[in-house]
């Protein structure tokens, strides 16, 4: 592991003293001016901005990172509690339609440093090779302007500095994890059997959860949390993976300042800086480069936000390109009833996978595919779950009374890209008096083929490992798309190395800029394009 | 049929509270607490809102959670998931609106306000909106409306230490963690279900 220390000391710069945050570190921080013109300017501290600003600062540049939400202290501000975990979300108004809207708030972005990785599960997947060339391959979806050979190193590092836990990776580029696969609980004991006796192939993990010490981060202590933020410093979310070593290298970040604006010098055409509110005051900060990692709904909203006479519908909106092609992927979960107790609250929800079926089978009605994932939801989403099928009242918590007994998987079923699935501007507008953003989404009919084959492989295999009874709900994971990247700016918002082709000193570096999301979870994928955007940057790309 | 507390006998999850953090217990031992005045709902609408929420969870028999109360307080302060269907507005509203609409049938229907009415009338009103579906109901989706009430009810019921008695969930887990994951294992402070084999009412009943 000195491999990996000599290029991310974050998780020996965490204390070691069963405390979680190193206060000096922050404290002692290296801290710009609004006027001082630093070499970047990022927007947003999550998967990919905070390892944007993490490589950026290692290369020796001025960068700053601001954040609309609160810089963490997992002793101090996270609990161990579902319902007491609602401030982690991204809960400023959204307006969400279309004929299947998506909810968002607990399910889907984060607000505060480190992003929606503070209550992510905690998979973390490659995507296979196939998903960079959809079109090619299969005549849906689209093609990457890179390939996964772009991405391969940047995987394998980020694996090790994560550090991710698996069995061997039989699937897309085999590869193996750095971290031995952790113990599994019932859920993914449940999901294992039903596997072996269908013949399907399921492995333990993926996960960014350290299995062993870690620098300073201890062990994990199976407590099922992981969706409501790690307060053991076992699962990693860019907070203590990538942050600690930014600051080390002379990064700043700045939280609770909340980016309205990008500015842009309207007679060069170049980014000039980004407009900010702190404290309730409005505030500029220059810089040479900027670079956007808000989320793929925050990130197109503060684009079309960011309209100036230059771009009077939207910044880098000149071709129409931006807010369109956001995907999610269907998550339908089913949960199956055991005569024993599988608790399945012990242990991360993360467990177990299988990505069998994830490429295109030519005998099927349906392109692309979905994966297999342990979920294991707490007592309140899993009331959810119970709600969902109509039940209320005395019924709903006679099945609640039963949660003991449950186990829950869900299928990550990739989505197709599609140009009305989109980010626009609503009339209302937010607490800043800024435009909130309205989300539309429709499936189509591959999407819902889709959906329905991963509800009957769930229902078999829970079935084939002892269920009796089935129940399965229609659910929504990981939004990605809204700025993609392209060939050419007729057809995406960044070019191969996240650049946008309307402004030379402007970047995208977050979930936006995917063409596509394949079945996997994205957040290693997210991390990846943005290292790999970092190098570019870096490398003066000015 | 099942009375609370009947399948995990014994098992009480505030007697383990000395092994939750400082910070998570100040959270959740506040619900707890005695409830405060309603800060957000009118009078008339908390009691309207109090019996709807206590409906939706069967709290005919207890076990006394104070939902009305949960609510108002993530009203009043703003904790709302934030997004909405674009033909609903902003939660606070949709609740206040919702109620009203609540009443409106209730005193069509059965002549009295919705929180007057007997527990039988209520849960017909209830079960009438739950049917339309995506059907219209004053001039919103059923279906939205059913989604927001259900979210914010479960929400607050199973945020409870008395909603966890009632299904062995032992709550808190830091900094003591688990040390028997796996199908049929326990830890010391949990509580083998007495009735394993009393599955839930069956799929259409
Ligand atoms: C419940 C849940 C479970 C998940 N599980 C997994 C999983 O198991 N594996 C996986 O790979 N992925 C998972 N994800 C998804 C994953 O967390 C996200 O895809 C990923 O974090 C997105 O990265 P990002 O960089 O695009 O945005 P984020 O990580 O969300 O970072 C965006 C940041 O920008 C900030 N921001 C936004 N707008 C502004 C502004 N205007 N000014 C200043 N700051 C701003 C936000 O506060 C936020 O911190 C899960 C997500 C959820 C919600
Ligand atoms: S289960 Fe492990 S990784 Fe997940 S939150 Fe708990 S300690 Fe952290």
């Amino acid at each position: 592991m000195g491999g990996v220390r000599a290029r991310n000391e974050s998780a020996w710069l965490l204390p070691n003293d069963g405390t979680r945050t190193h206060h000096a570190l922050r404290e002692n921080m290296r801290t710009f001016a609004d006027g001082d013109e630093v070499d970047v300017v990022i927007v947003g501290c999550g998967a990919g901005g905070a390892t944007l600003l993490q490589r950026l600062a290692r290369a020796g540049l001025r960068v700053v990172a601001l954040d609309a939400g609160p810089f963490w202290d997992p002793d101090r501000d996270w609990v161990s509690d579902e319902a007491g975990s609602h401030h982690l979300y991204w809960t400023e108004p959204r307006v969400i339609t279309g004929d299947d809207p998506v909810p968002l708030g607990s399910n889907n972005s984060g607000r505060g440093v480190g992003g929606s990785m503070v209550h992510y599960a905690g998979f973390t997947p490659r995507f296979h090779p196939s998903d960079f060339r959809t079109r090619i391959l299969d005549g849906v979806g689209a093609d990457w302007p890179i390939r996964y050979c772009d991405l391969r190193p940047y995987y394998r590092d980020l694996e090790e500095e994560l550090p991710v836990a698996g069995e061997r990776w039989p699937w897309g580029d085999p590869h193996g994890y750095p971290h031995r696969p952790h113990p599994v609980g019932g859920n993914g004991e449940v999901f294992l059997r039903g596997a072996r006796k269908l013949g399907i192939t399921a492995k333990v993990g993926p996960v960014a959860i350290a299995n062993g010490r870690f620098g300073n981060r201890p062990h994990c202590i199976y407590r099922g949390f992981c969706l409501q933020g790690c307060k053991v410093n076992a699962k990693a979310s860019p907070l203590i993976t990538h942050i600690p070593d930014a600051l080390a290298r002379g990064a700043e970040v700045r939280a609770d300042s909340m980016v309205t604006s990008i500015e842009v010098d309207q007679r060069t055409g170049r980014a000039k800086g980004v407009r900010y509110v702190r404290d309730g005051r409005p505030h500029f900060q220059r810089a040479a480069m900027v670079a956007v990692a808000g989320y793929s709904i925050e990130t197109p909203r503060l684009l079309l936000n960011s309209a100036s006479s230059r771009f009077p519908d939207g910044l880098c909106n000149d071709f129409d390109q931006v807010g369109r092609y956001l995907m999610v992927q269907g998550a339908p979960q089913t949960a199956g009833r055991f005569d024993a107790e599988v608790r399945m609250y012990k242990a991360p929800p993360p467990e177990v996978s299988s990505e069998e079926f994830y490429e295109t089978d030519p005998a099927k009605p349906y392109k692309r595919g979905f994966s297999l994932q342990t979920v294991s939801p707490l007592p309140i989403t899993w009331a959810e779950h119970v709600a969902a099928q109509g039940h209320w009242g005395r019924v709903l918590r006679d099945y609640m009374r039963d949660y003991v007994h449950w186990s829950c998987l869900g299928a990550l079923c990739e989505f197709l890209p599609q140009p009305g699935n989109r980010v626009t501007l609503a009339q209302e507008t937010d607490g800043y008096g800024l435009p909130v953003a309205r989300f539309s989404y429709s499936q189509c009919d591959n999407d819902r083929l889709l959906m329905r084959a991963a509800q009957a492989v769930m229902e078999n295999l829970l079935r084939a490992a002892g269920a009796g009874e089935v129940i399965t709900i229609d659910r929504y994971a990981h939004l990605v798309g809204g700025a993609r990247m392209a060939a050419d700016e007729r057809h995406g918002v960044v070019d191969a190395d996240c650049r946008t082709f309307a402004v030379p000193n402007l970047y995208i570096t977050d979930g936006s800029v995917l063409p596509t999301q394949g079945s996997a979870n994205p957040a290693l994928t997210i991390m990846a394009v943005a290292a790999r955007a970092a190098d570019h940057m870096a490398g003066g790309a000015r | 049929m099942s009375g609370p507390g009947q399948r995990f006998p014994g098992f009480d999850v505030l007697s383990q509270s000395g092994n939750w953090d400082p910070v998570t217990a100040r959270v959740v031992l506040a619900r707890v607490g005695p409830a405060g005045d309603l800060r957000f709902f009118t009078p008339a609408e908390g009691q309207a809102a109090a019996a709807l929420l206590d409906r939706l969870l069967g709290q005919a028999d207890g076990p006394g959670v104070p939902l009305v109360g949960l609510v108002d307080a993530r009203l009043s302060e703003g904790r709302t998931d934030g997004w909405r269907y674009d033909d609903m507005p902003e939660d606070g509203r949709a609740w206040r609106d919702s109620l009203s609409f609540l009443d409106a049938d209730a005193l069509a229907g059965v002549g009295l306000g919705f929180a007057a009415c007997p527990a039988a009338d209520q849960e017909a009103l209830i079960q009438a909106i739950r049917d339309l579906g995506p059907a219209d109901w004053h001039g919103m989706a059923a279906g939205h409306i059913w989604s927001l009430w259900t979210r914010y009810a479960c929400t607050a019921f199973y945020s409870h230490p008395s909603a966890w008695n009632e299904i062995g969930f032992p709550g808190p887990a830091y900094p003591r963690g688990y040390k028997n994951a796996g199908v049929d294992r326990r830890e010391p402070f949990e509580v083998r279900d007495a009735r394993p084999s009393d599955d839930p009412v069956p799929e259409g009943a």
